[in-house]
């Protein structure tokens, strides 16, 4: 009879059990990866669907099939340098983190560019946020900002992926046409028409309240995101 | 002894009504408040504690003999997390979108006392079939509380039933709001109340003095 309560039954009883523990896990979490990369990566996309605003949107139960297809269809994948040149030859799933390059998504209709969409991401409060920003034809209007991955507070700065805090950004500007130089739009604390001037109201966005730092977070990466893509949106300006 | 005899019948009629984990026992009441706006949350989330604490109470039974007593509470634990996660790369690989709006709560299903208190509680002096049955009676008996909750909320508090507009348009323009304190937690409590009410009232249930 083996003692259950001796110090060695119960370290081999907790080795065992994890292991088998582990064991099962990394089977399930294998067998599943495919399909969850998949959603991942269809989720990115009706991200970037979003943000960009398409002329006919989405319909509402598409599946992951159809998500794709629209994508391909509306957006073209393209990488830029740091100079704002088009990399030939390359396509943004081909990135690797460690590369001084850029992904772009243009959102054409009909041929013509409606949208530059980017990626624009960084700390918020807790947590890094992922997002898109989508440029206007024009290269200083906001066309739309969508917000897919993040781990800030639900209610206060998860408020960031509802509709009413994106729609802020809708029109707004991301440069100063008078004084030629880019002035990325900022969310303000509370509401724009109690704190900012008529005239500067283009380049500001309502904030969410209880959630100021969150604010700040996604004021700073946007800023830096406006700045490293700001050599090719001022190639599109000239044109 | 069959499948479903005497007991084994009794055991599910106790998890699913006159034992009811949130009406009798008033357990696990914080995941009750947190996914019960919608119907379709609410939904998910009772399959995913049902299958938790069917499989978890059938594993926990099936080592009682081996399990040692002083690590007990921890392999519980430990088999429960693994069911959790188990449950939610499940729902990532076909539910994502449901599994972005709920991921957090599912993790939270590891903390829910209901699952630890039915292992402890009754799988460890059970056998491994009338211990499954137990948790996934105790499982549907949350999850009905869970989905008549929602639906209420869901319907006062946004008009719609599983998604679908129920409310008609006209009455929005005759001057109908809907309830905004029903897609907030104190909603949820109220309705809690009620129906634990309602459910104690029709099955007799006495507190004990």
């Amino acid at each position: 009879m083996i003692d259950k309560n001796s110090r060695a039954y119960v370290f081999i009883f907790a080795f065992l059990v994890c292991a088998v523990s582990s064991f099962t896990l990394s089977l399930v979490s294998e067998a599943l990866r495919p399909r969850q990369e998949f959603n991942a990566d269809i989720d990115v996309k009706k991200n970037i669907l979003k943000a960009a605003r398409l002329q006919e949107p989405l319909p509402a139960g598409a599946d992951g099939a159809a998500v794709a297809r629209v994508f391909a269809d509306k957006m073209e994948g393209v990488v830029l340098d740091l100079q704002g040149n088009v990399v030939t030859g390359r396509r943004p799933e081909s990135l690797k983190a460690t590369e001084a390059l850029l992904p772009l998504y243009i959102y054409k209709d009909g041929g013509a560019p409606v949208a530059y969409v980017f990626p624009v991401e960084g700390k918020g409060l807790w947590s890094t946020v992922y997002g898109y920003l989508a440029i206007g034809a024009d290269a200083i209007t906001v066309r739309g900002i969508s917000f897919y991955r993040h781990g800030e507070t639900p209610g206060l700065g998860a408020e960031v992926e509802q509709e009413w805090f994106r729609k802020g950004f809708e029109g707004k500007k991301i440069f100063d046409v008078d004084l030629r130089r880019l002035r990325p739009v900022e969310i303000v604390k509370g509401r724009v028409v109690d704190s900012v001037p008529v005239a500067d109201r283009d380049y500001y966005v309502d904030g969410i309240s209880g959630a100021t730092m969150t604010g700040r977070g996604v004021n700073a990466f946007l800023k830096e995101r406006l700045g490293a893509y700001e050599p090719f949106l001022a190639r599109i300006r000239r044109m | 002894m069959s499948l479903f005899g005497r007991r084994e019948r009794d055991i599910i009629m106790e998890g699913i009504w006159h034992k009811n984990p949130i009406t009798y026992l008033v357990m696990g009441i914080c995941s009750a408040l947190a996914v019960t706006v919608k119907v379709e949350t609410a939904f998910i989330m009772a399959l995913g504690v049902m299958f938790v604490m069917a499989f978890a109470s059938m594993t926990v039974s099936a080592l009682r003999h081996q399990m040692p007593v002083s690590i007990r509470i921890i392999v519980q634990i430990l088999i429960i997390s693994i069911l959790v996660i188990i449950a939610d790369q499940f729902l990532r690989a076909f539910a994502y979108d449901i599994s972005k709006q709920m991921s957090i709560f599912v993790g939270l299903i590891i903390t829910n006392t209901l699952v630890l208190g039915r292992t402890e509680g009754f799988a460890l002096g059970n056998p491994p079939w009338r211990s499954f049955l137990d948790g996934f009676a105790n499982g549907t008996g949350y999850g009905l509380v869970l989905v008549a909750v929602a639906a209420v909320r869901e319907l006062l508090g946004n008009g719609k039933l599983a998604g679908l507009q129920i409310i008609p348009e006209s009455l929005y323009g005759a001057g109908y709001a809907n309830n905004g304190i029903m897609i907030l937690a104190p909603g949820a409590f109220f309705l809690l109340g009620i129906i634990i009410w309602i459910q104690r009232a029709i099955s007799g249930y006495r507190e004990e003095r």
